[in-house]
C-alpha cells in the first residue's frame, strides 16, 4: 500500500529558478491495485512516482509518503528494505543494462540486497523465465547483442529479480511496435500475480483503460481526481477538464453520438462499442 | 524515370554475435515525386535499413538504389542525392548539431554553400512551415519532444528536398507530439508537393497516406493504396494492428451493416450514422 | 541542470551582447594579460571600475554574475584566508598570533591582492560566457584561428567538435542522472562512504553511459551526413561575423586601459611627460 498525504515538491528551492512540480497531492494505492497515472508531459507524473522508492526525498514540511509501515518523510529511511519492496521500471529500461552477461545484469539487484550467490541466481533464473525468455539460451549472452524487445525484458527481469511487492512502470511500452506492446502488457499481468500492486504511467489511453482499475489524473502538478476507467472515460466533460486524450474507443463513441447515433459513451473496449452500434442499428 | 527506385536490393549485416542477418531480401519498388507513402512493419522488419539505403548512408550488397537515375553507390553523386532526399530520425535529441534552433536549421543550407541571405530566407521559411518561428532563438532543452522533431523537420526542409523520409520520427513522442508532427508532414506534402515516406508502426498514421508498403522480415509483403485496408490479413499476418475503426467496420460489415472501409474516426462515424439512418428509411 | 544547454548564456539586448565575439575574445585576452600587470591597490581598483562598467552595460544583474561563479568565490575566499594565515614576514612583528599561525599586515595586503586578482581573472570570462552564446564563441574562435588553416590546422573541425560537445553535455548530464536513478532503484549504493566501493558502484552507470554516447554519436553522424555535411569544403555561414565600428572603439578603449595599467606599474608617467614635451 502506498499513501501520499499532502505531498508538495519544489525544484531548486531557494533559488530564482524555483518551480513547483507537485501541489498538495493526496493518493491511496491499495494492495492489489493496477493503478494508472496519466497526464501530459510535464504534469509531474515522474516526480510523483520517484517519491515512492525515495529516489526523490520528501522535502521538509511538504507532506508525507507512506509505503506500508514505512514513513518516507522520516529522517532515516531503510533504503535497502524500501527498494526491495518497491521495484521501479523506468522509461526505456534497456538503457540501464551494463553487465557482460544477462545473468549478471539480472543478478545486480538481488546482489545489492545482500543475498547469497545461490539465492541471487535462483531469483535471476525465475525472473528471466517470468519475462518469457529462455534461461539456458540467454543467461550467458551479452545483453547488448539482444533485440530491442529482448533487452527490455531483461531490464524488467532485473527489477523483478528483487521480488518487489509494488511495481512501478514508467511508460513500459514506449517505442515498441504493436506486437511488442501487447507482449509487454501480457508480461505485466503475469508479473502482477506475484507482485500484487502495479502502478503504471502511460500516455497510451487504450492501455490505461484496458488494464487499470484506478486512474489518477495529474495536471500541472495537481491531482485532478482518482477515477475508475468507466467514470473517467465515460465522461467527456471530465476528460476535457482534466485535459486527457480520449481513447480511440471513446472518441468513436463521442463522434457517433454527435451524428445522432446513440451509443453509451462509457464503453471501454472494441467489443462493447461493437455491441452498442449493433443495438443502435437494430442488428440482431 | 521514377524519382526513387529500388531494384532487387539486398542488404545484410553481421550482428553482435557474428550472425549474418539479412535485413532486406530482393526489395524492388519506386516512389514518384509528390507521393505520400507509409512504410509499415514490425521492429526488425528492415524499415530503418531501407531508409538509410535511400540516401546512401549505407550501400546495397547487390541491386541498385537510384535517385533521379543516379546510383547511391556512386560517391560523386551522393551530395546531390542527399540534397534531394532528407531523413528525419527517431530520437529528437540526437539530431541537433548546435544549441540554438535557428542555427541548427541553418546547418543544412550552410553545407550547400548558399549565400547568407538565401540561408536566412530558407531558415525563416522552414521554421514558419513547421510552426516554430517563435522558438527560433530557443535552446533544445526548452522544447517538448514534438517541438524538437518539428525543428528536425525544419532542418531537413531548409535543404528543400524533393522527398522527406521520416524514420519512426513519431516513435518517441506522446500523442499530442505525434499529432503535431503528422499535421506538419501532411501540410508539407499537400502545399509543397513534397514526397513523403513515413516509416511507422502506428497504423492510424499509415491510414493517412496515399500508399502503403508493408515490410515483413526484409521483404515487401504488400504495396498498394488505401484499398489494402479492405484486406486486413495483410497487416495482421505481419503482426501489425489495424486501426480500431477499420476493425470495427469490418465486424459491422460482416453482420450486414454496409459501411465500407472508413479510414479515420470521423469517416467511421459518418459511415455508421449514414448506414443506420439509411436503414431507418 | 538543464540550463547548461546554453552555456550560461543570459539572454538580453545590450551593447555587450551585440558586440562581435571575435573582438570580445581579443579584449578578453588583452584583459587577462593586463590583470597580471596590476600590482597596486590603485591599479586593481582602476581595472575593477571598468569591469563593473562592462557588467553594468551588459544588463546582466550583478547577482547573476556572482551566482554563476559561486564555487569559484568560495575557493577564492579559502585561498585568501590560507594566504593570510601562512604568510610569513620576518621583518615585521605579527598583528596577531595563535600557535603556529601569525598574521602580518603585509600578509593581509598580499592576501587581498591575491584574492582580488583571482576575482578579476574569473569575472571577465564569466561576463563573456554570460553575454555570448556557445555558438557565437565557437564561430568567433573559428574565425580568429582561421589563419592557421594555412598550416593545415583543422580549425573548422575543431570549432564543430566544440559546438557539438556543448550541445551534448547537458544531454549526457541528464542521461547520467537517469541511469543513476535506475541503478539506485535496483539497490546500487552510490551513497556509500567507502571511496573504493563508490568507484566500483559507478561501473553500472559508466557502461550504459558509454553505450548510449556511442549510439548518440552514430545517430548524430547519420543525421549530419543526411543533411549534406561534407566538412568545411564549400560551406558557407548564415551568420557572418561583422565587426562594427563600435567594436573597434571598444577594442581601442581596452588597449588604452592596458596602457594605463602599464604606466601605473612601470611609472612611465615621467617618460610619457617627457615624450609629450619633446613632441
Amino acid at each position: 500500500m502506498i499513501e501520499v498525504k499532502n505531498l508538495s515538491f519544489v525544484y531548486s528551492p531557494k533559488t530564482p529558478f524555483t518551480t513547483q512540480a507537485l501541489f498538495d497531492i493526496n493518493l491511496k494505492i491499495e494492495t492489489g491495485d493496477f493503478f494508472g497515472i496519466i497526464g501530459s508531459t510535464g504534469a509531474g507524473k515522474s516526480t510523483l512516482v520517484s517519491h515512492f522508492n525515495a529516489l526523490t526525498k520528501v522535502q521538509k514540511n511538504s507532506g508525507a509518503v507512506l509505503v506500508d509501515d514505512m514513513d518516507l518523510s522520516a529522517k532515516k529511511v531503510d533504503l535497502k528494505k524500501l527498494r526491495s519492496k518497491v521495484g521501479m521500471v523506468f522509461q526505456y529500461p534497456e538503457h540501464q543494462l551494463f553487465a557482460d552477461t544477462v545473468l549478471k545484469d539480472v543478478m545486480f539487484g538481488p546482489k545489492n540486497l545482500g543475498l547469497d550467490k545461490a539465492e541471487c541466481e535462483t531469483r535471476a533464473k525465475n525472473a528471466i523465465e517470468l519475462v518469457g525468455l529462455n534461461f539456458a539460451e540467454i543467461a550467458e549472452r551479452s545483453p547488448f547483442e539482444l533485440s530491442g524487445g529482448q533487452k527490455r525484458r531483461v531490464a524488467i527481469a532485473g527489477v523483478i529479480a528483487m521480488q518487489p511487492e509494488i511495481l512501478i512502470l514508467d511508460e513500459p511500452t514506449a517505442g515498441l511496435d504493436p506486437k511488442g506492446k501487447r507482449e509487454i502488457m501480457e508480461l505485466v499481468l503475469r508479473i502482477k500475480q506475484s507482485c500484487p500492486t502495479v502502478v503504471m504511467i502511460s500516455h497510451n489511453m487504450d492501455e490505461i483503460s484496458e488494464y487499470c482499475n484506478k486512474i489518477a489524473v495529474l495536471k500541472n502538478g495537481r491531482v485532478m481526481g482518482v477515477f475508475s476507467p468507466r467514470e473517467l472515460f465515460g465522461s467527456e466533460e471530465l476528460l476535457n477538464n482534466c485535459g486527457v486524450e480520449l481513447p480511440l474507443v471513446t472518441e468513436l463513441a463521442v463522434k457517433l453520438n454527435a451524428l445522432g447515433v446513440s451509443v453509451d459513451k462509457s464503453v471501454l473496449t472494441e467489443a462493447e462499442l461493437f455491441e452498442q452500434i449493433k443495438k443502435a442499428g437494430n442488428y440482431a | 524515370m521514377p524519382f526513387l527506385e529500388f531494384k532487387n536490393v539486398e542488404y545484410s549485416y553481421v550482428s553482435g554475435e557474428d550472425e549474418l542477418i539479412q535485413a532486406l531480401k530482393s526489395v524492388s519498388f519506386s516512389v514518384e515525386r509528390g507521393e505520400f507513402v507509409a512504410l509499415v512493419g514490425c521492429n526488425g522488419s528492415g524499415k530503418s535499413t531501407l531508409a538509410r539505403l535511400c540516401n546512401g548512408l549505407i550501400a546495397p550488397d547487390s541491386g541498385q538504389v537510384l535517385v533521379d537515375g543516379a546510383s547511391t553507390t556512386d560517391k560523386s553523386a551522393l551530395f546531390d542525392i542527399r540534397k534531394k532526399i532528407g531523413i528525419v530520425f527517431q530520437n529528437p535529441d540526437n539530431q541537433m548539431v548546435t544549441t540554438i534552433v535557428e542555427d541548427d536549421v541553418a546547418f543544412g543550407p550552410e553545407n550547400l554553400g548558399l549565400p547568407p541571405d538565401e540561408i536566412r530566407a530558407r531558415v525563416d521559411w522552414a521554421l514558419k512551415s513547421v510552426g516554430m518561428s517563435e522558438h527560433a532563438h530557443s535552446g533544445p532543452f526548452r522544447l517538448s519532444g514534438g517541438q524538437k522533431q518539428r525543428v528536425a523537420i525544419a532542418g531537413v526542409l531548409a535543404i528543400k528536398p524533393e522527398l522527406m523520409i521520416l524514420d519512426e520520427a513519431t516513435g518517441m513522442l506522446d500523442p499530442s507530439g505525434r499529432r503535431e508532427v503528422l499535421d506538419v508532414i501532411k501540410k508539407l506534402n499537400r502545399d509543397e508537393n513534397m514526397a513523403v515516406i513515413m516509416i511507422t508502426h502506428f497504423m492510424e498514421e499509415a491510414a493517412s497516406a496515399d500508399r502503403i508498403i508493408v515490410l515483413d522480415s526484409g521483404r515487401i509483403a504488400a504495396d498498394g493504396g488505401k484499398e489494402l485496408f479492405k484486406t486486413p490479413e495483410v497487416f495482421e499476418s505481419v503482426g501489425l494492428d489495424l486501426p480500431l475503426y477499420v476493425r470495427l467496420a469490418r465486424r459491422l460489415n460482416e453482420i450486414g451493416m454496409d459501411i465500407g472501409c472508413p479510414l479515420s474516426a470521423d469517416e467511421f462515424a459518418a459511415c455508421v450514422s449514414a448506414a443506420i439512418k439509411g436503414e431507418g428509411k | 541542470m538543464r540550463d547548461v544547454s546554453m552555456g550560461q548564456y543570459y539572454p538580453a539586448s545590450s551593447p555587450v551582447h551585440r558586440a562581435d565575439p571575435r573582438i570580445k575574445l581579443v579584449i578578453l585576452l588583452l584583459y587577462l594579460v593586463t590583470v597580471f600587470f596590476c600590482n597596486s591597490f590603485f591599479s586593481f581598483g582602476f581595472l575593477t571600475v571598468f569591469v563593473l562598467i562592462t557588467i553594468f552595460l551588459s544588463r546582466v544583474p550583478i547577482l547573476k554574475v556572482l551566482k554563476s561563479i559561486k564555487i569559484v568565490i568560495i575557493i577564492l575566499v579559502i585561498t585568501t584566508l590560507l594566504m593570510m594565515i601562512f604568510y610569513t614576514d620576518t621583518k615585521s612583528t605579527p598583528l596577531a598570533e595563535w600557535g603556529i599561525f601569525h598574521i602580518y599586515l603585509n600578509g593581509i595586503y598580499a592576501a587581498i591582492k591575491l584574492g582580488w586578482r583571482l576575482m578579476l581573472l574569473v569575472l571577465m570570462p564569466t561576463v563573456l560566457t554570460l553575454t555570448s552564446t556557445p555558438t557565437e564563441l565557437c564561430d568567433g574562435l573559428e574565425s580568429l584561428l582561421s589563419p592557421l588553416k594555412v598550416i593545415h590546422f583543422p580549425v573548422h573541425e575543431l570549432a564543430l567538435i566544440m559546438s557539438i560537445a556543448l550541445r551534448l553535455i547537458p544531454t549526457l548530464i541528464e542521461e547520467t542522472d537517469k541511469i543513476m536513478n535506475a541503478q539506485k532503484a535496483r539497490g546500487a549504493a552510490f551513497e556509500s562512504r567507502n571511496p573504493f566501493k563508490k568507484i566500483k558502484a559507478m561501473i553500472p552507470v559508466l557502461i550504459p553511459l558509454f553505450v548510449s554516447s556511442f549510439r548518440r554519436a552514430d545517430e548524430l553522424a547519420d543525421a549530419m551526413d543526411s543533411r549534406c555535411y561534407r566538412g568545411a569544403k564549400g560551406r558557407t555561414r548564415m551568420k557572418k561575423l561583422k565587426a562594427k565600428l563600435s567594436d573597434f572603439m571598444a577594442l581601442l578603449f581596452w588597449c588604452a586601459i592596458t596602457v594605463c595599467i602599464l604606466f601605473l606599474k612601470y611609472n612611465w608617467c615621467g617618460w610619457a611627460f617627457i615624450a609629450a614635451l619633446a613632441l
